[in-house]
């Protein structure tokens, strides 16, 4: 027997290179680009647990100054234009890793129902928390939380975890990779440092470097729609009407406009409209603007056009249009339209929501009498949806989440919850590898995820686009089909999925590691089922065998093909591991 | 097998390098060959952490046990027999071990060192060697836990092969296996168990069947008896490893079988339960325990 112990010179003369390079490079085992809502809560997530300290070196790059979120101390009852709708899974995870408390909740707002209507056909869906099957009901069915007090509440978390280094103001400028196979990622930043990545993850946005560099391609286009964002002022709603919890949303033919309570006298605005006409209201005094929501919740689809086509005139010829002007039109049109002065579904003449309310008040929004000063601004809409979450040769090591990973439509406020969904899914992978002592950055490793998220992902991505497209014309016959609103109902229901898809608050971050015999026997269940669908275990038994067997096989021949001596091995040598 | 002048060679040329790095390749191509291999590592290291959690639950308090604790195998020192291209050891030793791997095949050894050698939190307390279990026993050194990760199926002499990872195991050591079961009306039974109950390997003039099932491994360490210093009778041995079974199931302090179920669907594998015997029919990962010191009788 063979008893001669080797370290060939040419391993141990690379392990010392290695670690010579190791030296000079800041070395992780994770590098997070992007210090989004997402980037953060990852960095959050990985470095909450403490079983993984020292485990765990982590580094947040981020091109922009964080101190500007950290320090972000708004006027009380304003609030910033970018607000998203966190449903409760997105919640449970956030406090299951420990950040919600650093989220100011006096500044988000939960929305116990929500009205959605064609603007078209008037058919209307109302779906409240209680009938979602929401535990608590005060939580309502999801919360509408500003993107910077998510963002502040999950830096102040990263604070008091020393694992996590942020580094920002520091801009990802290229990212390369050694020749030698297996070499990990090189991340340099535009200060001069230089990461070395065992996992690097893009949570860097829709045009994410870290997908270019591991060459992903994207599936996706462009809506050819711009979502016009501010806050609204309004009056609180009347005694009789309850508190501001109710989410509106109307599917006008240029797409859909969204109210999203966020406080008793503000709310959210998400209008996505096409381009042109987004420029042009943008180009108004506010207060058209102001004038125009409320007659976009409330005039008929064909007074929408008219007053449409008379902005974007205006706005062609140089002057744009005037409180005044818009005033006309809109009380011209609710005049002509018939619609009683005491209703609700008019905006001109109602100028206060006190004393007994109209009957029909609750089927539209209060009337938003102002636009909170600086706030207006819009975003152009794509649907984008990588090809793959890993990369791979080249591109090893490397995993999306986020908005890197996929982008949709707003109209089911659905963007960020995928990509926290994203976030727990990898993490809790993370997690699970570590504590099995595997290499985060393997191929193996990352499988999961991306076998979990990307049907996921599309189910809800496709709900939405489909939905984006049935309502994005005024011809044809789908308009024909939208008029009798049946359609219209199938679809709405397909809105609600997509909405209760995520509205659950079952957190799955303890699944990590099953010690409990329960979950092992459901996981058991499962692949039995999996098995049974394909005949007997002993039919599955026998072609896993034959696999295993030709692997090591195959693995043999090769071996022995590129080093004839290898395959005469002796006793103990592994043949497949 | 690299020419000696290679391993030799104080100086290392880039073409060599690229060599040793494409068979290393092979090995670590996680979409390749080995791909079933390496998604099957982590429900392995999934029992491997189960059972010393278990048993650190059976013999300290509660309170003084983290089940949550990522170093499992902090401060113990582990081998892997056949260690291959390094899947499990570099596993073991993020887990803490001072992990020992070793190999008859040179290539595997130096394939294993170039890997670990990409990831620095492995220089520590992980390392490789070309050697036998079998001259290893020569050595004082003795181990918390061995390991022997589909290569029970591959070797010559199985009975020796198994004596011999017992051996090399401090008392109340681990042992982990994890093999292919064989049908069971396969004539190598007879062999097998022939070979069992004398208890005498001839040496290496057999050919056996690769595949070994559960019971027979069971079988084995119910029979089988721990080396005891020489002073003692050999008429008055340890305990066996395993001292019965009930419905053919050993007792959890002693031994444990779980089959590794491949789910083609999800293209993953699972670990069954314990007890799912129709699970272990092909896959399947066996524990045992050697028994203290104090279980020797005297
Ligand atoms: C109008 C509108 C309404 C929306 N409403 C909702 C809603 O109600 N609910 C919901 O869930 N989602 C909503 N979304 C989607 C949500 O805003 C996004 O999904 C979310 O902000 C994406 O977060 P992220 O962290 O993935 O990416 P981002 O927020 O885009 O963060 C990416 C970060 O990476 C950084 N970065 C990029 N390149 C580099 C580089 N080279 N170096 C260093 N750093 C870099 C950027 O500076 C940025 O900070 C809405 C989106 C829009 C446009």
């Amino acid at each position: 027997m063979l008893a001669i112990s080797t370290r060939p010179a040419a391993s141990r003369l690379l392990s010392k290179a290695q670690r010579f390079i190791s030296t000079n490079h800041g070395e992780y085992d994770a590098v997070i680009v992007g210090g989004g809502p997402a980037g953060l809560a990852l960095a959050s997530a990985l470095g909450s647990k403490k079983e993984l300290q020292n485990s765990l070196k982590i580094a947040l790059v981020e091109a922009g100054d964080l101190s500007k979120v950290r320090d972000w101390s708004p006027q009380a009852g304003t609030f910033s234009n970018r607000v998203v709708s966190l449903t409760n899974a997105s919640q449970a995870f956030l406090k299951d890793i420990g950040s919600w408390g650093h989220v100011e909740q006096e500044r988000t707002a939960p929305i116990q129902e929500m009205q959605v209507w064609d603007g078209v056909s008037d058919a209307r869906i109302t779906f409240s928390a209680s009938e979602l099957g929401v535990p608590t009901p005060d939580q309502g069915m999801a919360r509408l939380t500003e993107t910077l007090n998510l963002q502040r509440g999950l830096l102040r978390h990263l604070q008091s975890i020393p694992d996590v280094h942020v580094l920002d103001k520091s801009k990802v400028q290229s990212i390369t990779v050694d020749e030698t196979p297996g070499s990990w990622p090189l991340v340099h930043l535009d200060t001069g440092r230089v990461l070395k990545a065992r996992l690097l993850i893009g949570a860097d946005g829709l045009n994410s470097p870290v997908r270019s560099f591991a060459k992903i391609s994207t599936y996706g286009w462009s809506y050819d729609t711009q979502a016009i964002v501010c806050t609204m002022v309004h009056s609180p709603r009347g005694a009789f009407l309850g508190p501001n919890t109710t989410a509106y949303q109307r599917f006008l033919p240029t797409g859909p406009i969204a109210f999203l309570p966020i406080s008793d006298t503000a709310s959210s605005l998400v209008w996505s409209t096409k381009p042109a006409l987004a420029t042009a209201l943008k180009g108004c005094e506010p207060s058209v603007l102001a004038r125009m929501i409320n007659a976009a919740f409330r005039l008929p689809e064909i007074s929408m056009r008219y007053l449409h086509d008379r902005i974007l005139e205006a706005h062609e010829a140089g002057k744009p249009i005037t409180d005044e002007e818009i005033k006309a039109e809109i009380l011209w049109r609710e005049q002509s339209h018939s619609i009683d002065q005491t209703s609700a579904y008019s905006s001109i003449t109602i100028d206060s929501n006190s004393g007994i309310p109209p009957l029909d008040a609750e089927m539209v929004p209060p009337v938003v009498s102002s636009i909170q000063p600086g706030t207006i601004a819009s975003f152009p809409l794509r649907y984008n949806h990588a090809e793959t979450y890993t990369g791979e040769g080249q591109g090893s090591r490397t995993v999306l989440v986020g908005d890197a990973a996929h982008t949709i439509h707003p109209l089911a406020g659905q963007g960020l919850n995928l990509g926290l969904g994203d976030v727990e899914c990898l993490s809790r992978c993370i997690h699970g590898t570590v504590l099995r002592g595997g290499d985060i950055g393997s191929y193996t490793a990352l499988l999961p995820y991306t076998q979990e998220r990307y049907l996921e992902n599309h189910k809800i991505m496709s709900a939405c686009d489909k939905l984006h497209k049935i309502y994005h014309t005024s011809s044809g016959p789908l308009v024909q089909l939208r008029s009798v609103g049946l359609e219209v109902l199938n679809e709405f229901d397909s809105i609600k999925a997509a909405i209760m898809m995520s509205a659950g608050s079952v957190s799955k971050t303890n699944r990590v590691l099953s010690y409990n015999g329960d979950v092992r026997a459901a996981m058991f269940d499962m692949a039995a089922k999996g098995v049974e669908n394909i005949g007997k275990a002993a039919g599955v038994a026998q072609v896993v065998r034959g696999g295993l067997a030709g692997i090591a096989v195959n693995a043999l021949q090769n071996l022995a093909k590129a080093a004839p001596a290898a395959a005469a091995s002796s006793q103990g040598s592994s043949q497949g591991k | 097998m690299f020419p000696t002048r290679l391993l030799r060679s104080s100086t290392v040329n880039a073409s060599e390098i690229a060599h040793f790095s494409r068979l290393s390749a092979e090995w670590w191509n996680e979409r390749g060959e080995f791909s079933f291999l390496h998604k099957m590592n982590p429900i392995r290291m999934q029992f491997i952490r189960q059972k010393l959690i278990e048993t650190a639950y059976d013999e300290q308090p509660e309170e003084a046990v983290n089940p949550r604790k990522v170093g499992i195998l902090q401060g113990l020192d582990v081998l892997d027999v056949g260690c291959g291209g390094g899947l499990l050891s570099e596993t073991l030793a993020r887990l803490g071990a001072r992990t020992t791997g070793i190999d008859a095949s040179e290539s595997n050894i130096a394939i294993a060192q170039h890997h670990a050698s990409l990831d620095s939190r492995l220089t520590d307390n992980l390392s490789y060697k070309h050697t036998s279990a079998e001259s290893l026993l020569t050595q004082s050194k003795r181990f918390d836990v061995v390991c022997s990760m589909e290569v029970l199926e591959h070797v010559d002499n199985p009975v020796m092969f198994l004596k011999t990872c017992s051996e090399l195991l401090k008392p109340a050591g681990h042992l982990f296996l994890s093999t292919i079961s064989r049908t069971p009306l396969s004539y190598f039974l007879t062999i097998f168990m022939a070979e069992k109950v004398l208890r005498q390997v001839a040496d290496g003039t057999h050919t056996y069947s690769k595949y070994i099932n559960p019971s027979e491994l069971l079988q084995f360490f119910q029979t089988y008896h721990s080396q005891v210093p020489s002073s003692e009778s050999t008429a008055n041995q340890s305990r066996p490893w395993i001292t019965r079974l009930y419905n053919g199931e050993p007792t959890r302090t002693e031994a444990e079988v779980r089959g590794m179920i491949y789910n083609p669907f999800s293209a993953s594998w699972i670990l069954a339960p314990r007890g799912a015997w129709g699970a272990a029919e092909c896959n399947y990962i066996f524990w045992v325990r050697k028994p203290a010191l104090d279980g020797i009788s005297s």
